[in-house]
């Protein structure tokens, strides 16, 4: 699946406890409250290994998430916008993140900009639920996408650097 | 509830902060290793990676590392290891390795191996203990047992020798340290070994033996006999071939040749090698300059030896006989030697005068006159050959005599020239003539089986065997020893069998030759005066009687001339009248010159003519062609071959018993006696002689001679029917009869003889008289 740095990432977040999706009323904030802890977490650590990599933030109920991400190719910096929505059946059910500026770039895409997951990681998530959290799913899934599939397009010619972008339009 | 999601919207700030929070500014590995290699290429930093890539480290930490390690290892330290420990690039150790070497004078670099000199001055205590208790050590060994070269040991060690080392260098040698303690040791052995030394011995062996040290032994030998510790001196040099020789060897070789020479007159070479003196020859000439030596071929001999063997030689010669000079000469010379000596030498040591083997040849003579007279006697013309008469011819044409002359010329010239070179010539020639005896004896004794025969062999008539010659040597010379008897007639043979060939010939010659003139003048007047004795006859007795006398007296004279002619040819016959008619014609006629060949031819067919008168004018041609002079006889001459021809007859008649002979004889000389002619006459002619008789004879010898006759022929008759009888094996009474008749014959025969005889004799006496 992942390499065995994000593995090792992976480990260090803490699991989440609470089986609570945003219809629970009860439970979702405690659920919310998991979520945070383990996205910092995932964040600091990031940041301590100088592998910080995205942002992100949520509405006031926690059910849609947006944010960006980057991935650093041949010391450039690729950045692209990401969003994505809490669904009803979570945690038993992964969000789909969603990379809007690439849609139509790539065939590992559904409508809309959804990412294809790795078929791996469908049932890693099923197997870890509700235990797996939104920092997981960072982690284990939207990471390792942008790792593959950046660099293709990259070489493709379908991803461009913006300043690069800003030059060739100047001209 | 609200609790929660304040708590919640806490957290979110929370999370806002974290996300916002300054990242570490912190530089990963790879972007170390990248800023430092940018910097090392830009030469802003100078430092130096380890092999395993985790470390930087600086040059001078090297060097300090290379030292540190340097004397953690006791002063000497592989690069190679020293790469390893300090885990960086070799070439960086090497070339700080290089650097600490060359500013740093204690420090070397030494086949990759840094070396301090507290490793040196170790090494060097511990070869100084090793040499104390060896007392020397090479550096060779010191090489293997440090790993160190040669040339960096020497040095280093030289530079020690004296202050840590307690030792010396060999100045020739300097591969090897000794101690002074050793040195003396060695020079003390080398002093008493060489001082025991006797004889010459070489260098090497000692070293073997002994065990020295080879560079050590020489230079200690060269000082003691340069100082004249040691007698002796080294030949051959500083190599294997080095040989000591010490003096009173030397002194006792010269002796020892002195007195030698001195006591027996002669060096023998081989007797110097012994000695071991290398190239005798050159020693002797060097040692002896003023004596004069004859050297030969093994051996010198001294004036005195050579004057004695001449002394004997020359006595020898002078006193014509022969001398062994095998006990004066020392045994060791050769037969080659001895034969440089002048004379014929026999038996390789046996000096024999010519005069000595003249004197034996001469010894010979009178057997080889009788032999040559025996052989010439049984020598018949039978067996004449083909081959016999071309060697025969060969022989002739290559006239002996020249031959002869020039080997007695030869032999002369020797004579007189005496001594020197020609007497070794002399040698050679002997040496060559029995060379070719050899070769002879063995063709001799594959035809020995044909020769035992009378065979009549001219070309190699052998005198006598050289056994013979040996036999007869031993009786006439005394106190020979038998190989040079057997040697000396060895020599002989040839001379001998030349001489004997001289003699057969001079023999036959004599015996041969004879036909003079003379004797054929005698023969030709006797057949003419027989001729005229036929001419009493009638026609048909007078045939007869010419018949006899062509087949005899005419014979012998045919007979005589062609002997004479094939004596030229020496293939005569002692008897010429033992040739027979095809003898004659068949082989000695045929080999006859053409001009001779003819009249001789005529004269042969004459004699199976039927007058005498044709035989006599060929005769008479003849003897002109063989060159003699032909007489015809005078009354007086005449009268005398009469009285001859009738003394011989008279002789005849006194000795013969044969009655038929004597009324033969008697009938003759009557005849004679009455007509004074010659007759040669069969027997069977004897009745018509008496016939012819009757009336120039008295009547009663007429009578006597006519009873006698007719008793005679029936004594023959009797004889012949007897001869018969005895053939056809008659009866006893018969045979008796006849034996009583002829009995009776006999007796009446034997009474009428002796007065036929007187017939004769009487009558001869008064015919005597009458002349």
């Amino acid at each position: 699946m992942a390499d065995e740095a994000t593995r090792r990432a992976v480990s260090q977040i803490p699991l989440l406890k609470t089986h609570a999706g945003p219809r629970d009323r009860a439970l979702w904030p405690q659920r919310l409250k998991e979520e945070y802890q383990a996205l910092i977490r995932f964040v600091e650590q990031n940041k301590a290994a100088d592998n910080d990599w995205f942002r992100l933030e949520s509405n006031a109920d926690g059910t849609r998430w947006t944010g960006t991400c980057w991935f650093i190719h041949e010391l450039l910096r690729y950045e692209f916008r990401l969003e994505f929505d809490i669904p009803v059946t979570y945690p038993d059910t992964a969000p789909e993140v969603a990379v809007p500026e690439l849609d139509g770039k790539t065939a590992k895409m559904y409508r809309g900009g959804k990412i294809c997951l790795t078929e791996h990681f469908a049932p890693l998530w099923a197997r870890n639920a509700p235990r797996f959290g939104l920092a997981h799913l960072m982690a284990l899934g939207l990471g390792p996408w942008l790792a593959v599939e950046i660099p293709d397009l990259i070489g493709k010619g379908l991803v461009i650097h913006k300043e690069r972008q800003r030059d060739a339009a100047a001209e | 509830m609200a609790a929660d999601w304040e708590e919640i919207r806490r957290l979110a700030a929370d999370f806002q902060r974290a996300q916002f929070a300054d990242t570490v500014q912190r530089l990963s590995e790879r972007n170390c290793i990248e800023i430092i290699a940018k910097l090392v290429q830009d030469k802003k930093l100078d430092v130096v990676h380890t092999l395993d890539g985790k470390e930087y480290i600086t040059p001078a930490q090297i060097s300090r590392e290379i030292r540190d390690e340097l004397y953690v290892h006791g002063g000497r330290i592989n690069i190679v290891d020293l790469q390893q420990i300090i885990n960086v690039d070799w070439v960086h150790v090497e070339n700080r390795a290089s650097d600490i070497a060359k500013s740093d004078k204690g420090v070397q670099l030494v086949l990759g191996q840094l070396i301090d000199d507290t490793y040196l001055d170790r090494l060097a205590e511990e070869v100084n203990d090793k040499l104390q208790e060896a007392g020397l050590i090479s550096i060779a060994e010191l090489c293997k047992s440090y790993d160190l070269p040669g040339d960096f040991l020497t040095e280093e060690l030289s530079k020690r020798l004296g202050k840590l080392i307690q030792g010396e260098m060999d100045q020739y040698n300097r591969g090897v340290i000794f101690t002074p303690a050793f040195v003396a040791r060695h020079k003390a052995r080398i002093q008493g070994l060489f001082s025991a030394i006797t004889r010459p011995t070489p260098v090497s062996s000692m070293i073997g033996a002994f065990g020295f040290q080879e560079h050590l032994l020489y230079s200690v030998l060269e000082e003691l006999v340069n100082t004249g510790r040691l007698k002796g001196s080294v030949v051959g040099g500083r190599q294997d071939k080095a040989v000591y020789i010490p003096d009173i060897y030397a002194k006792t070789q010269n002796a020892w040749v002195d007195s030698f020479l001195q006591q027996n007159g002669y060096l023998e070479f081989d007797a110097l090698v012994r000695l071991g003196i290398p190239d005798p020859s050159s020693y002797i000439k060097k040692r002896y300059k003023s004596n004069k030596l004859l050297f030969l071929r093994a051996a010198c001999v001294g004036k005195a030896l050579v004057d004695q063997v001449e002394a004997s030689v020359e006595e020898a010669v002078n006193s014509a006989t022969w001398t062994d000079i095998q006990p004066i000469l020392p045994s060791c010379l050769s037969m080659e030697d001895i034969g440089n000596v002048d004379q014929p030498v026999l038996g390789g040591t046996v000096v024999v005068s010519e005069k000595f083997i003249s004197n034996c040849l001469s010894l010979f003579d009178e057997a080889m006159q009788q032999k040559a007279q025996k052989e010439v006697k049984n020598n018949p013309v039978f067996l004449i050959t083909e081959d016999d008469l071309k060697q025969a011819s060969i022989l002739t044409e290559s006239s002996a005599p020249s031959k002869k002359e020039k080997r007695e010329a030869e032999r002369r010239k020797k004579a007189t020239e005496g001594s020197g070179s020609v007497k070794a010539g002399g040698g050679g020639n002997a040496r060559e003539i029995r060379i070719r005896k050899t070769k002879k004896k063995g063709r001799r004794d594959e035809d020995s089986d044909e020769e035992t025969g009378p065979s009549h062999k001219q070309t190699e008539t052998p005198f006598m065997a050289q056994e013979e010659i040996v036999a007869v040597l031993e009786e006439r010379v005394s106190d020979c020893p038998e190989e040079i008897l057997s040697e000396l007639a060895e020599h002989l043979v040839r001379p001998l069998t030349k001489a004997y060939q001289e003699v057969l010939r001079t023999v036959f010659m004599s015996s041969t030759s004879s036909p003079s003139g003379e004797e054929i003048t005698n023969l030709y007047n006797n057949i003419r005066l027989f001729e005229k004795g036929t001419k009493f006859f009638s026609d048909e007795t007078q045939i007869n009687v010419a018949k006899h006398v062509l087949k005899t007296v005419c014979t012998d004279v045919t007979n005589i001339l062609v002997n004479f002619l094939a004596a030229d040819l020496m293939m005569s016959v002692e008897n010429p009248s033992s040739i027979t008619n095809e003898v004659r014609k068949m082989k000695i006629l045929g080999k006859l010159s053409e001009e001779t060949k003819g009249p001789l031819m005529k004269l042969h067919n004459c004699l199976n003519g039927k007058t005498i008168e044709d035989f006599l004018t060929n005769l008479e041609i003849c003897a002109e062609v063989c060159g003699f002079m032909l007489k015809k006889g005078d009354k007086k001459k005449e009268r005398q071959a009469l009285f001859l021809h009738r003394q011989a007859l008279t002789e005849q008649l006194k000795e013969t018993e044969d009655p038929a002979l004597v009324l033969h004889l008697t009938s003759v000389l009557l005849f004679q006696a009455s007509t004074h002619c010659m007759l040669h006459a069969p027997g069977r002619c004897v009745p018509q002689i008496i016939g012819t008789l009757t009336g120039r004879i008295p009547t009663e010898q007429q009578q006597l001679l006519s009873a006698y006759q007719s008793l005679v022929v029936k004594q023959l008759v009797s004889q012949s029917q007897g001869r018969k009888q005895e053939e056809a094996e008659g009866e006893a009474g018969k045979t008796e009869e006849q034996d009583e008749e002829a009995r009776s014959v006999r007796t009446q025969l034997m009474a009428l003889t002796p007065q036929v005889k007187e017939l004769v004799l009487s009558q001869k006496k008064t015919s005597v008289t009458e002349d």
